[in-house]
């Protein structure tokens, strides 16, 4: 049965509407949701969309005609009965041979979970055909695809290293990893370790700490481009001194310096009275190599607010050394009053860090990344860092935070208030 | 623990008479519940245990005696209602819906209301249209209830207790059909908590979610569906306010695909409700939407053959299930 297409009746006003535009053509395959037409009512421009499912065959409305409401405009046949061959009489005789095109995939229907599974695999639905209703693509689909292609491969890494794989996973340009890369099925088993010493004291202490001190976080980024121009300057000229300073090194004094102005972040809560500490003696955290059976301390730099740049980065690369080959003294990891975490030798974007007690805060350190940033209302690449204060809410309120942060900010985007 | 086997009417009689022995607030009545020892025998000998008192026969007059022990209620006893059919329930819904649902919120918490409605719920088997009603969907959509369904003889007694203690007024939904079925019910004090659903059967294919009676035919079908090499997880939702919604999520992200098994008619009913919320928790774990199974959308017929044809049957289940999991 062919199916007679209206001009329908778009607002309560409306009388008659004026055929703007066509967006199908005779042959198309028309499914229902198909936007067919775009119609110009009295109030304003509106699609004409299909109902039915089937060919687009007949237009007796053309483009910039006004027709009234209820009047036909086009006609889909079904798939099978093809306007060509039909037999009805009262068909005009000189009417246009349609060519009716084979249907073409369009808003394919797939489950949900068919969705998600196709996308964690990276397979291209075009290439599937559905088995459920209406071609519907199913997760058994999607994972007959899978299996085929993990067979495949089996197959052609075993018997035919040379026949190129026929797969249906669209692949990326392919990087030889530095780790090796495990092959499915290659379980280890269940085991487990006892505690080293490091571990428990790990374990205990930071427990204690995440569980007694109230902790909240809050982030800043800075613009690095002046520190690592002056870090670039200053290494070069340090070069015949044995002295290379780090980020980490500039991002010390930086933090010591602002004690003077903000106490509270070298103190200590102490249950009924706050300790404000004297000396500014500033840890670093160091992993430990893991073939050492891994782990962390926190290695002192003691007056750091007191150290040049130089001092601070032969102290630094000194206890790092030390802690790595033969472990720090219990003089070289106590007393400390602020400690810095960084991964930014990682990569590492943003992360928040454990508050090392008695400290009453705990600086975590992302990678300076380039990036495209904001500089003087223009778009440029520039070189921004993360850093997070870890902090012990009985000490240092939100506000606080933000005004230390924002003298780091002063300090690191500014650095030459560093050398003096 | 020692294994015993009772019937469910047995084990509903035990958790009544314990309670009542522990809370002397406890009582019971209904028709038939004192002299004839229960209209299902299942208040058997708890009239020569306490008394006239306690256990109290009432006039045919739903409305009155639900209204009367809801009085009760509000003044700090512990009434058990027992209909001889939700059926009968109809004639009461004022005071049960209006009242007791209500009473906690209207009276700005000035009274609560701790009273257990209990009684057959469902086709018992030629009762005829108007003695075979579902209460589940129609009851369920008021706010200020409980509602508990318990499949067998140790949910029964574990759930009963539950419901005798709580503060709330607890719709407890039985079946004729089930009264006379035996499980093992422990000698020891137990008691079975709300919004916990139980996973009756584990499976990897198809989540069938139902309460009550028709999870016999969930179990029936999922015996015949194996053969077919169809894993089906059968979900006894227990309690359908509370509702456990997050057993039934975690089975379906497991399967992909589910079908809800209930008693009431389809429309607005349980089964859609449940339907809805696993399309929505689930949306993109379904590999298919969530396949329902009621009883037909006509009254309850009297002829057996087609009473059998009109419940969620074994045969209704199935076709579901490969339907959902693209088998048909």
């Amino acid at each position: 049965m062919p199916i007679e297409i209206t001009m329908p009746r778009l607002s309560d006003t409306m009388e008659e509407g004026t055929l703007l535009q066509w967006h199908k053509q005779l042959g198309d395959v028309v499914s229902s949701g198909d936007v067919l037409a775009d119609i110009e009512t009295d109030k304003a421009t509106m699609e004409l969309q299909s109902f039915d499912d089937g060919i687009f065959s007949e237009i007796l409305v053309q483009e910039g005609e006004k027709v009234e409401v209820g009047k036909v405009v086009a006609v889909l046949t079904e798939e099978d009965e093809a306007p060509l061959e039909s037999t009805t009489p009262e068909e005009p005789a000189n009417e246009t041979k349609v060519e009716i095109q084979k249907p073409e995939k369009t808003g394919m229907a797939i489950s949900p979970v068919a969705r998600r599974l196709a996308d964690e695999y990276g397979i291209d639905l075009k290439t599937i055909q559905g088995s459920g209703p209406s071609g519907r693509v199913i997760k058994r689909d999607i994972l007959q695809v899978v299996d085929a292609t993990k067979e495949t491969s089996a197959a052609a890494a075993t018997t035919q290293p040379d026949e190129i794989i026929q797969r249906t996973v669209s692949e990326p340009e392919v990087v030889a990893t530095t780790h090796p890369i495990v092959a499915s099925g290659d379980w280890r088993e269940n085991r487990s370790e006892p505690l080293s010493n490091m571990r428990q004291v790990i374990a205990k202490r930071l427990v204690e700490s995440k569980q007694t001190i109230p902790h909240y976080q809050v982030t800043m980024s800075f613009d690095m481009d002046p520190l690592l121009d002056m870090r670039k300057t200053l290494n070069k000229q340090l070069a015949n001194s044995g002295v290379k300073l780090s980020v980490n090194d500039f991002l010390v004094r930086c933090c010591a310096l602002a004690m003077a102005e903000h106490p509270a972040f070298n103190a200590s809560f102490g249950g009924d009275c706050i300790y404000f500490h004297g000396p500014v003696n500033v840890g670093i955290a160091i992993a430990l190599p893991e073939d050492k059976g891994g782990g962390l301390v926190v290695g002192t730099i003691r007056d750091a607010d007191q150290k040049s740049l130089r001092s601070i980065s032969q102290e630094s690369v000194r206890l790092g050394k030390k802690a790595r080959d033969k472990g720090l003294s219990l003089e070289e990891m106590s007393d400390t009053t602020f400690t810095i975490s960084n991964l930014g030798m990682f990569g590492v974007e943003h992360f928040t860090a454990i508050i090392n007690p008695p400290n009453s805060a705990i600086l975590a350190v992302g990678a300076a990344i380039e990036k495209p940033v904001v500089r003087g209302g223009e778009l440029v690449v520039g070189n921004e860092l993360s850093a997070t204060l870890s902090l012990d809410h009985r000490v240092i309120d939100g506000a606080m935070a933000a005004r230390y942060l924002k003298t780091l900010k002063e300090l690191i985007e500014n650095p030459a208030a560093l050398l003096v | 623990m020692s294994e015993r086997i009772i019937e469910y009417r047995d084990a509903l009689c035990e958790a009544m008479s314990e309670e009542m022995r522990d809370d002397k607030k406890v009582f019971l009545l209904g028709e038939e519940v004192a002299q004839y020892n229960g209209a299902y025998k299942i208040s058997k000998g708890m009239l020569d245990e306490f008394g006239p008192r306690r256990v109290i026969d009432t006039p045919i007059s739903e409305s009155g005696f639900s209204g009367m022990a809801i009085g009760a209620a509000m003044r700090g006893l512990r009434p058990i209602v027992e209909f001889m059919s939700w059926s009968f329930s109809l004639v009461a819904a004022d005071p049960i819906l209006n009242n007791a649902a209500k009473m906690l919120y209207m009276s700005g918490g000035q009274f609560g209301c701790p009273i257990v409605f209990r009684g057959n719920d469902g086709a018992g088997g030629q009762l005829g249209s108007t003695h075979s009603w579902c209460v589940e969907s129609l009851y369920a959509n008021v706010p200020g209830l409980k509602m508990a369904i318990p499949y067998d003889a140790y949910d029964a007694k574990g759930m009963l207790k539950t419901a005798i203690r709580d503060d709330n007024p607890v719709f407890f939904l039985e079946s004729e059909r089930l009264l006379s079925t035996t499980g093992h019910v422990p000698v020891e004090e137990y008691t079975v908590p709300f919004g916990q659903a139980l996973v009756r059967r584990q499976g990897t294919d198809c989540t069938i979610i139902s309460f009550g009676r028709p999870l016999h035919f969930c179990q029936e079908a999922a015996e015949e569906l194996a053969k077919e090499g169809i894993a089906c997880e059968i979900i006894d939702g227990r309690t359908i306010r509370p509702l456990d919604i997050d057993t039934m999520v975690a089975s379906v992200r497991k399967t992909n695909t589910c079908v809800v098994v209930d008693q009431s008619w389809s429309f607005a009913s349980v089964g859609s409700e449940i339907a809805s919320q696993i399309h929505r928790y689930c949306f993109d774990d379904l590999d298919n939407f969530v396949h329902r199974v009621h009883s037909d959308d006509v009254p309850t017929p009297y002829a057996s053959n087609l009473e059998q044809a009109y419940l969620p049957n074994t045969r209704k289940i199935c076709e579901a299930v490969r339907a959902a999991t693209y088998n048909s």
